[in-house]
């Protein structure tokens, strides 16, 4: 099947000191992926994710948006850095985050929260922000808390309000960084759930996470990487079936 | 009683320059300790030195050095600058002046480690979250950091405020005629220093007292959000 780019990463590579995290990897998304990247703590899976929209600047490599590059440049100590940080800032918006820790303000309401990036980072008038928030937050089940603050409210549903203020950007990609480790395991349920009804609209993500159902069941495309580098990718009913390298066997039966 | 009355202007006016004093050093240091602030957690190897060196000076040394310093070797220090460049004659630095800026140098030092501690205590994660949805960087500040950041820094903002709004008591060794000086001076011609010294008691109460007050309304104002156990 193919289909048309959404999001493209070249062979990158990424290190902290003298260590090296990344090292080369690359990956595709088509409009309409759910790719799950799995492995181990340490395997450089948030990393890699926090490289695409430059929340860590790769060493090297390049990140293509919708086949458009997000150009970078050296500094004159020799490090990659953005070269236009205005093209940045427009690509992340583009590129919505959900966090492992919801990072919710915590000095906004629940709709504060969702109006934040439409309303000041893309300028959409406040009534049409408004209701557009308004639905989001019923579909993620939350219209009765629209008014409260994020520490008045469960793991659950902190992160069921990251979700909806991620949509509220309308984002081509989203990229999702273990949303669920953070939650007590009866709060997993209502986050998946929510993710997979994204995926069945044909959202475009990218899931770093430790759910093997999810994985499994949702994903379009299963990567598993190993020690910075993909060891193993392909359909998640040939990976988790016929699991080709020791190192795959390995994680999967630790999982399990 | 009637002594004070017959003081009163001049207890006033004293009391009016410690108010202005207080303000204008405050603004002064409000200014320096973000400037600190902001230069103690950049990237920059230089502006986290110099702004080092600036908190460990000033907090190591007493106010009342500071000021005689400023305001007797400040004005030394000029006239011979200008003396040896010609570029100015004789320079008078106004006892104001130098009063205010001293103090607002000297507390800056301590607002710098205030506000610090306040943007650190911010959760990095919300500044991620900022920056993640395509947000600039000024508008992460106006947004995220600031409204935290004054919520965090209130409690030493208070006692930084309250500690500097009295030590522009000690401007009256320069010779500035604030409330302190004004009531030892009326004492002392009137031979009646305990009561003048009560009124000065009082009327700096009063003073704390009402910056008390205007700080509880602030910290309602920037704690919303914030569960209180």
């Amino acid at each position: 099947m193919t289909g048309i780019s959404a999001l493209k990463i070249n062979d990158l590579h990424k290190s902290f000191g003298q260590h090296e995290v990344i090292k080369g990897v690359s990956m595709e998304a088509n409009k309409g992926d759910v790719i799950a990247i799995l492995g181990a703590s340490g395997s450089g899976k948030s990393t890699f994710l926090r490289c695409i929209n430059l929340l860590e600047t790769p060493n090297s490599g390049d990140v293509f948006l919708a086949g458009e590059k997000i150009e970078m440049k050296q500094n004159r100590h020799g490090e990659t850095v953005p070269a236009n940080i205005r093209q940045v800032e427009r690509m992340r918006a583009r590129l919505a985050m959900v966090f492992q820790g919801f990072n919710l303000w915590s000095h906004m309401t629940v709709m504060e929260n969702v109006l934040e990036g439409p309303v000041h980072v893309q300028k959409t008038p406040r009534a049409e922000a408004r209701e557009k928030a308004e639905a989001l937050l019923a579909k993620v089940g939350l219209s009765d808390r629209a008014d409260y603050y994020p520490a008045h409210l469960s793991g659950g549903q902190q992160q069921r309000v990251a979700i909806a203020r991620a949509l509220a950007m309308d984002p081509d990609v989203m990229l999702f960084d273990e949303p669920t480790s953070a939650l007590d395991p009866e709060l997993v349920g209502e986050v998946l759930s929510v993710m997979r009804d994204l995926a069945e609209e044909g959202r475009t993500m990218l899931v770093v996470t430790h759910e093997m159902s999810f994985a499994r069941d949702v994903s379009s495309k299963t990567v598993f990487l190993h020690k910075g580098e993909v060891c193993e990718e392909g359909p998640p009913a040939k990976l988790f079936s016929n699991p080709e390298t020791e190192q795959f066997r390995a994680f999967l039966s630790r999982m399990n | 009683m009637d002594l004070i009355l017959e003081y009163r202007s001049q207890l006033v006016a004293g009391t009016i320059m410690t108010i202005q004093l207080a303000l204008v050093s405050l603004v002064i240091a409000l200014v320096f300790g973000l400037l600190g602030a902001w230069a103690k957690l950049s990237e920059s190897r230089l502006a986290q030195r110099a702004a080092g060196a600036y908190t460990t000076i000033v907090r190591g040394v007493p106010d009342l050095v500071l000021i005689l310093l400023v305001f007797f070797g400040g004005q030394v220090t000029i006239n011979a600058i200008g003396q040896a460049t010609g570029l100015w004659d004789y320079v008078e630095i106004s006892k104001f002046v130098a009063g205010a800026s001293t103090i607002g140098v000297i507390f800056g030092a301590y607002f710098t480690e205030t506000f610090r501690g306040a943007i650190m205590a911010i959760p990095r994660g919300q500044i991620e979250a900022g920056i993640s949805c395509g947000m600039p960087r000024q508008l992460i500040f106006r947004h995220i950091i600031w409204p935290q950041m004054v919520r965090y820094a209130l409690p030493g903002f208070t006692n930084n405020w309250l500690v500097q709004l009295k030590t522009t008591a000690l401007v009256s060794v320069i010779g500035l005629q604030d409330l302190v000086y004004n009531a030892f001076t009326a004492g002392r011609s009137t031979g009646q220093l305990f009561t003048f010294m009560a009124a000065a008691f009082v009327i700096y109460l009063v003073l704390t007292g009402i910056s008390d007050l205007a700080l509880r309304a602030l910290d309602r104002r920037f704690s919303r959000g914030v569960v209180r156990s």
